[in-house]
């Protein structure tokens, strides 16, 4: 019990300071949301509108920072994040709201196929050193070492162009409205095949390396010995003495990269013209757009942190060590 | 707790989702014209007053919502043609303008567009701050009938197409039951013009068509907007035919757009009177003197900066004063009618030597002994510019001068601009539909600020009683003569004392395909402007015609 309470207030602390910085940071950044619009129209907006814009945003009244930030925190209470500017005056949470579910989507279910295969991968390479399984680590490897947008310029050069398999770029046909019709969600799919398939293709490679190192160092412990020596079948072996405890690495290693899952989209989003929130945070810098920005990194924060404390708990909860108290 | 919040996020974009009427259809169906824009991520906005909006990013705002008069800034000097309005009656001092609002115009909810509409409109942008874009000193509007009056605080001669093309007319009945204007989104828009919004997505817009339009009625049944994430995904659409109309940069545009079709995609990129121009510091030594200023001029190549620089996309400005051509032919002065810039190393080392500065050793030195160096400065990413100030800064070494290319941030190079912490920089003037737009960014003295404050325009700090009483005398006055003797003294400053360096102009143009749709605005009939964004698009669409 003094365990998870210990747990509790670390996490709690780190929120705190989370959410602190995450108010300060987009204020020191050097810029200002009216420039960076009248830059974007280059002449389209005539540069009297630099008042009425500032009255827009509401960047005309003085309110001290101190203020502003009780502000922040009642406002994150109330999950209200404000007006967005640079997509003004649409609320930020419905921005998250229209990008966050499809960056989820692709980059949660490619997360959980790279994982799964790379793990499966890493047992059967750990568990046949010297045999043919050897090769897939340098190969992998090869792929991950390649920079990502490389492998999605690659992609849809040979995918999207050259044979035109497979859409270059979009979430869905923009003929669709998105609803759950079978046209509409095979669309979908093809859409993410390309993305999803680099994305996977390029983490893999962790995935393998880890388990198969893992499955290297139990397979020579006792345990092991003595369930082959019972005569058990060699899958048995395999996969319900030496992976299962390999594996416990692995669970928290991924446990911790969903948390990076909302951050860590934005060259395929890029890419791809994906429309996820990864563009969105990208954007948002670029026009200093703070309470965009606010929106989005409070989301990656939280789920980050969240991430965390799950994969503590999970480690706590199989291998029992670690709830040692000292 | 996380997998509550994601569900609460994923029913949301379902409902969203749902709210669209649906419609189906295939991609490449001769009846629908798809557009697009290399603008990224939009919101569901549809406020035609909001800079911010998807309908003005995109354009529909100008299919949904229309003028009183359709403007074409391609030949500035032409009446605008009526559109909500039959005719119009500017005062002689320009402080009022009568308009006869057209009848049997009906909104898309089935009611009458009436004069009062039109007086609500001008009466809604003048109470909020925030929707007077252009800051136009508007007294007041009142209907009469089918008369409307609006009157202004002062003269707005130059001032006049913005006010009554620029300006997307809507209805009382909706408008003024909107709480607070600047901050609606208007989901559900009722306008007057040819389409009406089908179903939003974040990824494309669908408008139908109105049966019951008052003008002539689009051929067009369904027009798409797209908005891709940057330049390249939308030029990668556009040259696979997805995508038929869009304004976008294209380096190399003839390899990647051109060639993809070569009997339909077509560019039309005509200059409207808005260019580019290298700010030159004039509060900073020796760059105050006008000679080196003179010298420096003669010796950049435009032809390059046009054709390397920028692509062939910015059309060159060839007239000494800055004026583009044809578009601003008829405010060119008689003295200058005809005459083109031209490279001429000789002449500007005449005018350095004749004013005491020395070559030595390929170095050129101030009269006083110093050696002339500059640093030219853009932000990181432009390419296009920094290719250009590269090749000004080759050009300037043929006099002697040491000039460098410097990339800084975007954010930087604001700053350095506005307070004037710079040698030179490359940047847009605003597109007028006289030059006086263009004249008053680059030297107008109601913009001088000093060193170290923040400038708005005239960031070269140019200093000239005589600029800025031409240019408020142009502005203000009723009478033609003075008018014209105000512009011909702008030349003259322009010429004289070069207080920038005019390159290229900025392009009002369209990249579109002719394979389902001809009739576009183009050389042979430039009746329009042709950026999908801008008013004309209703226009436009009204002489469309199926390939």
């Amino acid at each position: 019990m003094r365990f998870l309470l210990r747990r509790a207030g670390f996490y709690l602390l780190t929120a705190w300071a989370a959410i602190t910085l995450n108010f300060f940071i987009p204020r020191m950044l050097p810029g200002d949301p009216v420039q960076s619009l009248l830059n974007r129209y280059q002449g389209q907006l005539t540069s009297e509108a630099t008042r009425s814009l500032y009255v827009l945003f509401g960047l005309d009244e003085q309110t001290s920072l101190w203020q502003q930030y009780l502000e922040y925190w009642g406002n994150i209470f109330t999950g209200d994040f404000g007006l967005s500017f640079t997509f003004f005056p649409t609320p930020v949470s419905e921005i998250v709201a229209q990008s966050l579910p499809w960056t989820l989507g692709l980059v949660g279910v490619s997360t959980v196929i790279s994982f799964a295969l790379g793990t499966l991968a890493g047992v059967i390479a750990g568990w046949r050193r010297g045999s043919w399984a050897d090769t897939l680590l340098p190969v992998t490897n090869f792929f991950s070492a390649i920079p990502y947008f490389w492998i999605g310029l690659i992609a849809i050069a040979v995918f999207a162009e050259a044979w035109q398999l497979f859409p270059a770029s979009g979430g869905w046909d923009t003929a669709l409205v998105p609803s759950f019709s079978g046209e509409f969600i095979g669309s979908l799919i093809t859409h993410s095949v390309l993305p999803g398939l680099t994305i996977v293709i390029s983490s893999v490679a962790g995935w393998i390396l880890s388990m198969r190192n893992m499955m290297v160092t139990v397979s020579s412990e006792d345990f092991v010995t003595v369930a082959h020596a019972k005569g058990l079948k060699e899958r048995t072996v395999m996969f319900g003495y030496a992976a299962r405890n390999a594996v416990l690495p692995n669970v928290s290693g991924f446990a911790l990269s969903l948390g990076f899952i909302v951050s860590g989209t934005l060259l395929t989003e890029m890419v791809f013209s994906y429309p996820g929130i990864g563009y969105i945070l990208f954007k948002a810098v670029d026009a200093k757009d703070y309470p965009l920005m606010q929106g989005v990194f409070l989301i990656i924060t939280m789920s980050v942190l969240v991430a965390n404390m799950l994969a503590d708990l999970i480690y706590a909860f199989l291998d029992p060590r670690t709830r040692r108290e000292g | 707790m996380k997998r509550r919040s994601t569900f609460a996020l994923l029913g949301g974009a379902a409902a969203t989702a749902l709210m669209g009427t649906g419609c189906g259809g295939g991609t490449a169906s001769g009846s629908v014209l798809t557009v697009g824009m290399p603008n990224g991520p939009l919101t569901e906005n549809n406020n035609p007053f909001s800079p911010t909006s998807a309908s003005n990013s995109l354009g529909y705002r100008w299919v949904l919502y229309e003028p009183l008069a359709q403007v074409n800034l391609l030949e500035p000097t032409n009446e605008p043609l009526p559109w909500l309005a039959e005719k119009w009656e500017w005062s002689k001092d320009f402080q009022s303008v009568k308009l006869t609002i057209r009848d049997g115009v009906k909104w898309s909810d089935g009611k009458d567009l009436t004069a009062d509409d039109v007086a609500f409109t001008y009466n809604l942008v003048k109470d909020t701050e925030a929707l007077n874009l252009d800051a136009i000193p508007y007294k007041k509007a009142t209907a009469t009938g089918r008369i409307v009056e609006l009157t202004f605080k002062s003269p707005q001669y130059v001032n006049q197409t913005r006010i009554i093309g620029f300006t997307p007319i809507v209805p009382e009945h909706v408008w003024s039951k909107v709480k607070d204007p600047t901050k609606d989104t208007v989901k559900k828009p009722v306008g007057s013009g040819p389409f009406t919004l089908s179903s939003w997505t974040s990824q494309a817009v669908t408008l139908k068509v109105r049966d019951d339009y008052w003008g002539d009625k689009p051929k067009v049944k369904e027009m798409r907007y797209v908005s891709y994430n940057d330049n390249s995904a939308q030029t990668t659409a556009l040259g696979n035919g997805e995508c038929q109309w869009s304004y976008v940069f294209m380096p190399d545009y003839k390899k990647v757009f051109i060639k993809k079709d070569p009997e339909n995609h077509r560019l039309w990129f005509p200059s409207g009177l808005g260019i580019h121009v290298l700010f030159i510091n004039n509060a900073r030594k020796p760059f105050d003197d006008p000679e080196l200023r003179k010298a420096m001029n003669l010796v950049v190549d435009r032809e390059a900066v046009h054709k390397q620089g920028e692509s062939g996309l910015y059309p060159l400005v060839e007239s000494p004063t800055g004026i583009p051509s044809p578009v601003g032919d008829d405010y060119i002065a008689d003295k200058y009618k005809n005459v083109k810039h031209k490279v001429d190393v000789k002449k500007a080392k005449k005018i350095l030597e004749d004013a005491g500065y020395t070559l030595k050793g390929g170095k050129l030195e101030t009269p006083d002994g110093k050696a002339v160096t500059m640093k030219l400065i853009d932000p990181t990413g432009w390419s296009d510019y920094l290719a250009s100030l590269q090749i000004i800064a080759d050009n300037l070494s043929t006099i002697g001068i040491k000039a460098e290319v410097d990339s800084v941030t975007v954010d930087d190079w604001n700053e350095k601009l506005f307070t004037g912490d710079f040698d030179a920089s490359l940047h847009w003037t605003n597109t007028g539909s006289t030059p006086w737009d263009l004249f008053s960014n680059i030297m107008d003295g109601a913009h001088y600020k000093e060193i170290g404050e923040k400038a708005s325009w005239n960031f070269g700090r140019f200093k000239s009683d005589e600029a800025t009483e031409a240019l408020s005398t142009y502005a203000d006055t009723d009478d033609e003569d003075t008018r014209k003797k105000a512009l011909e003294t702008l030349q003259d400053i322009m010429v004289e004392e070069v207080p920038v360096i005019p390159l290229v102009a900025g392009p009002i143009g369209a990249v579109f395909s002719t394979k389902h749709w001809v009739g576009w605005p183009d050389d042979d009939n430039p009746y329009s402007m042709s950026q999908p964004t801008q008013p004309s698009s209703s226009l436009i669409l009204t002489r469309l015609k199926p390939a």
